[in-house]
C-alpha cells in the first residue's frame, strides 16, 4: 500500500481496535468452550457449539485478512487471484459431506445404540 | 541488476511486484492447509463409528490444552499487530520505533513455540492411554516406563545369517553381560563376548564365515550335480545359542516382540531369548476412563473396573454419569425430544475422571516419589487436575495385566486420528512460525541500510513478510478452536 494519502494516525487507530477486539474474541471463545453456564445448545457438545465456534473463528479471520491484510481496499489483480484459491478452497470442505453419505455407517449406529436399551439400563 | 517494480506499482496490475507473487505463495498456502482442514473434517465425522480410538473430546487432560492454545492465541495476535505498527513506523520513517516492533513481534514468535514445545513434551512423555480389550479406555500415565516388558536373560539364540539383534539393543543401558558362543557354526563355538562393540565385530566376522561357507556349499552341490551323481541338498548351520554367564537384563519393547511367555521373548526379527520374566505388568496412574466405544449395556460390566479394581472409583463414574444425564433429559424434556444416540455416546456421558483412592493397607506397591512428580509437581503437564469436586492429589497405581490391553501409547500421532491431524497440522504451522520470524527478523537486523536508501521499498518489504505472517495468524485463529474446543 503506497498511497499517496497515508493517514498514520487513522490507520494506528484502527488496528488497535482490531487487535482488542481479537483479544475479546479470543476470550470469548473459550469462555464459551469451557464455563458450563456459558454453554448454548445442549449440555455438553453439540451442533450449535459448533456453529458458534467457527462463527467466532470466522469473525476473527475476516478482520485479519480485511483489516491487517488490506483485503478491504485492494487491487483487482489480488481479487482475481485468490477467487480461484476461494473456489477450491470451498470444494475442500464441501467434500467432507462425502462423510456423511454412508449407508453402512448409518445402520452401524442404530444397532449398536439405541435409545431404549439405553433408558433401560438407568 | 535492478529488479522492476519493487517500489512503484506496475501499471497493468497497480502492484509492486513483490505484493503479487506474495498473495499467489499465500494463495498456495491456503490450499495447502485447506486440505489438511478437509482432512480434519474426515477423519472428525468418522470417529463417530468408533473404529478409531475416541477423539479426546472432553477429557480434563485435553482441557487443560485450552489454556496454553488460548495463550498462543492471544500472543500471536499481539504479534500481527506488532507487524502492523512496525509497517506503520517505516512508513513514518522511525527506525527505532520500527526496530522495537519487530523485535517485539520475534519475541512472540519465539514465546509460541516454547509454550508449543511445553504441549509437545507433556502429549509426548507425559500422557498416556491404554485401550482395554473391550475398547475402554484409561487415561493416565504409565510410570516407570513400564510398557516394557521386564525380563531376565539367560540365553540368545539366533541365526547368523540375519542382521543384528534387535534384543541388544533392550539391554538395560550401560550393561553387557559376558556372552559364552554354546552351540553353532563350528568356527564360532566357545567365543567369548564382553562389550557392545566386542559383539558387533563377532556378528560380522561370523555372518562372513557363515556366508563362505554358504557359498562353498553351493559350489560343491554344482559340482557334484554337473558329474551327474544326485547331489546331497546345501546345509550350513548358522544359527547361535549364547549363554550369560550371569543373568542379564532386558526391557523389551513389546512391540517388536512376536509373544512371550514366562520362560521366553520372541522378537520379531526371529531372535528368542530364554530365561525368567520379572514383571508382565503395567503400572499405571489413571485419571480418566472413556467409555465412548462401550456399549451403554455393557458399561457396567467392563474389563476396566476389574483392571482399577476399586467400588468407588466405579461408584464415582457412574454417579457423574447419572448426574450429567439428568441435566441433558431435562434440556430435552423441555423440548419434548428424546435424548439423540449422539448425545448418548459421545464423551458428555462417557468420559468421566477417575480417582483411585490409595488403599492404606496395600501401600507397599504405590511409592510416594512417583505420584508426588507425576501429580503435584507439575499438574499442568500431567494429571487431569481434577474434577470440578477438587479429586486431585495421588491416584494409586494401579497394576493392568498386559492380557487385557488392546493398545498403549503416549499422546503422540499414533494414539488416534485426532493426534494424528493434531501434529500435522500444528507442526506444519509450527514450521511456518519459525521461517516467518526467520524473515521477520531478517527485515530488523539488516534493513538498516535500505532504511536509510529507499525506505519506502522496506515498508512494501515488511508489508509482504506481514502478510505471511497474518496468515500463519490466520491459520491458527482457525486451530486453535477446532483442535483445543470443538
Amino acid at each position: 500500500m503506497s498511497d499517496a494519502h497515508f493517514d498514520a494516525a487513522k490507520t494506528k487507530k484502527s488496528f488497535f481496535a482490531v487487535g482488542i477486539a481479537l483479544f475479546v474474541f479470543t476470550v470469548v471463545t473459550v469462555v464459551v468452550g469451557l464455563v458450563p453456564m456459558f454453554d448454548i445448545g445442549a449440555p455438553g457438545p453439540d451442533a450449535a457449539d459448533i456453529i458458534l465456534g467457527l462463527a467466532i473463528a470466522g469473525t476473527k479471520a475476516s478482520l485479519v485478512a480485511l483489516i491487517f491484510m488490506h483485503l478491504n481496499h485492494e487491487k483487482g489483480a489480488i481479487y482475481k487471484l485468490m477467487l480461484f484459491t476461494t473456489i477450491m478452497f470451498a470444494c475442500l470442505m464441501v467434500a467432507t459431506i462425502f462423510a456423511e453419505m454412508d449407508p453402512i455407517k448409518e445402520q452401524f449406529d442404530t444397532l449398536s445404540t439405541t435409545s431404549g436399551v439405553v433408558s433401560e439400563v438407568r | 541488476m535492478q529488479i522492476p517494480h519493487e517500489v512503484i506499482p506496475r501499471r497493468d496490475t497497480g502492484l509492486y511486484n513483490a505484493k503479487i507473487g506474495i498473495w499467489i505463495f499465500l494463495a498456495s498456502e491456503v490450499m495447502l492447509f485447506g486440505g489438511l482442514f478437509s482432512a480434519y473434517a474426515f477423519l472428525r465425522l468418522g470417529v463417530q463409528t468408533g473404529v478409531d480410538n475416541p477423539w479426546p473430546w472432553g477429557l480434563s487432560v485435553h482441557k487443560n490444552f485450552v489454556w496454553l492454545g488460548a495463550i498462543n492465541t492471544l500472543v500471536l495476535i499481539a504479534s500481527s499487530v506488532g507487524v502492523v505498527f512496525a509497517w506503520v513506523a517505516v512508513k513514518e520513517r522511525n527506525w527505532k520505533r520500527y526496530q522495537r516492533y519487530m523485535y517485539f513481534v520475534v519475541a512472540c514468535a519465539l514465546t509460541f513455540m516454547a509454550i508449543k514445545s511445553v504441549e509437545y513434551y507433556s502429549k509426548l512423555v507425559k500422557h498416556h492411554g491404554i485401550k482395554l480389550v473391550d475398547n475402554s479406555v484409561m487415561e493416565g500415565t504409565i510410570i516407570d516406563r513400564s510398557d516394557k516388558i521386564e525380563f531376565q536373560g539367560e540365553k540368545i539364540s539366533f541365526n547368523l545369517q540375519g542382521a543384528l539383534p534387535w534384543v541388544f539393543k533392550d539391554f538395560e543401558s550401560g550393561e553387557f553381560p559376558l556372552l559364552t558362543v554354546e552351540s553353532g557354526p563350528d568356527e564360532v563355538v566357545g567365543d567369548k563376548i564382553a562389550s557392545a562393540a566386542a559383539f558387533k565385530a563377532w556378528h560380522s566376522s561370523g555372518r562372513a564365515k557363515v556366508m563362505q561357507k554358504l557359498v562353498d556349499e553351493r559350489r560343491r552341490y554344482r559340482a557334484e550335480r554337473d558329474a551327474g551323481a544326485t547331489p546331497k541338498p546345501v546345509s550350513v548351520n548358522s544359527s547361535v545359542t549364547l549363554v550369560a554367564t550371569a543373568p542379564f537384563k532386558v526391557n523389551a519393547d513389546f512391540r517388536r516382540l512376536v509373544m512371550h511367555n514366562a520362560t521366553a521373548l520372541n522378537y520379531r526379527d526371529g531372535v528368542k531369548v530364554e530365561g525368567k520374566l520379572v514383571t508382565d505388568a503395567v503400572r499405571f496412574q489413571v485419571h480418566e476412563v472413556d467409555m465412548q466405544l462401550v456399549l451403554p449395556t455393557k458399561q457396567r460390566s467392563s474389563v476396566v473396573w476389574d483392571v482399577i479394581g476399586s467400588a468407588e472409583a466405579k461408584q464415582h463414574f457412574f454417579d457423574k454419569q447419572s448426574e450429567k444425564y439428568a441435566e441433558l433429559k431435562e434440556y430435552y424434556d423441555k423440548r419434548g425430544g428424546i435424548i439423540p444416540d449422539k448425545q448418548l455416546r459421545g464423551r458428555f456421558l462417557n468420559v468421566q475422571y477417575v480417582h483411585v483412592p490409595i488403599d492404606e493397607k496395600s501401600g507397599g506397591e504405590n511409592k510416594s516419589a512417583q505420584h508426588d512428580s507425576v501429580h503435584t509437581s507439575d499438574m499442568l503437564l500431567t494429571a487431569g487436575g481434577g474434577d470440578s469436586e477438587g479429586h486431585v492429589g495421588p491416584s494409586k497405581t494401579i497394576l493392568v495385566p498386559r492380557d487385557k490391553i488392546k493398545f498403549m501409547s503416549n499422546h503422540g500421532p499414533r494414539y488416534g486420528n485426532y493426534y494424528g491431524i493434531y501434529f500435522t497440522i500444528t507442526a506444519l504451522h509450527g514450521i511456518h512460525v519459525i521461517f516467518g520470524a526467520l524473515v521477520l527478523l531478517f527485515f530488523t537486523i539488516f534493513g538498516k541500510k535500505m532504511f536509510l536508501e529507499n525506505p519506502d521499498h522496506l515498508a512494501n518489504r515488511v508489508e509482504v513478510g506481514g502478510l505471511f505472517w497474518h496468515f500463519v495468524d490466520l491459520v491458527w485463529i482457525f486451530l486453535f478452536p477446532l483442535m483445543y474446543l470443538l
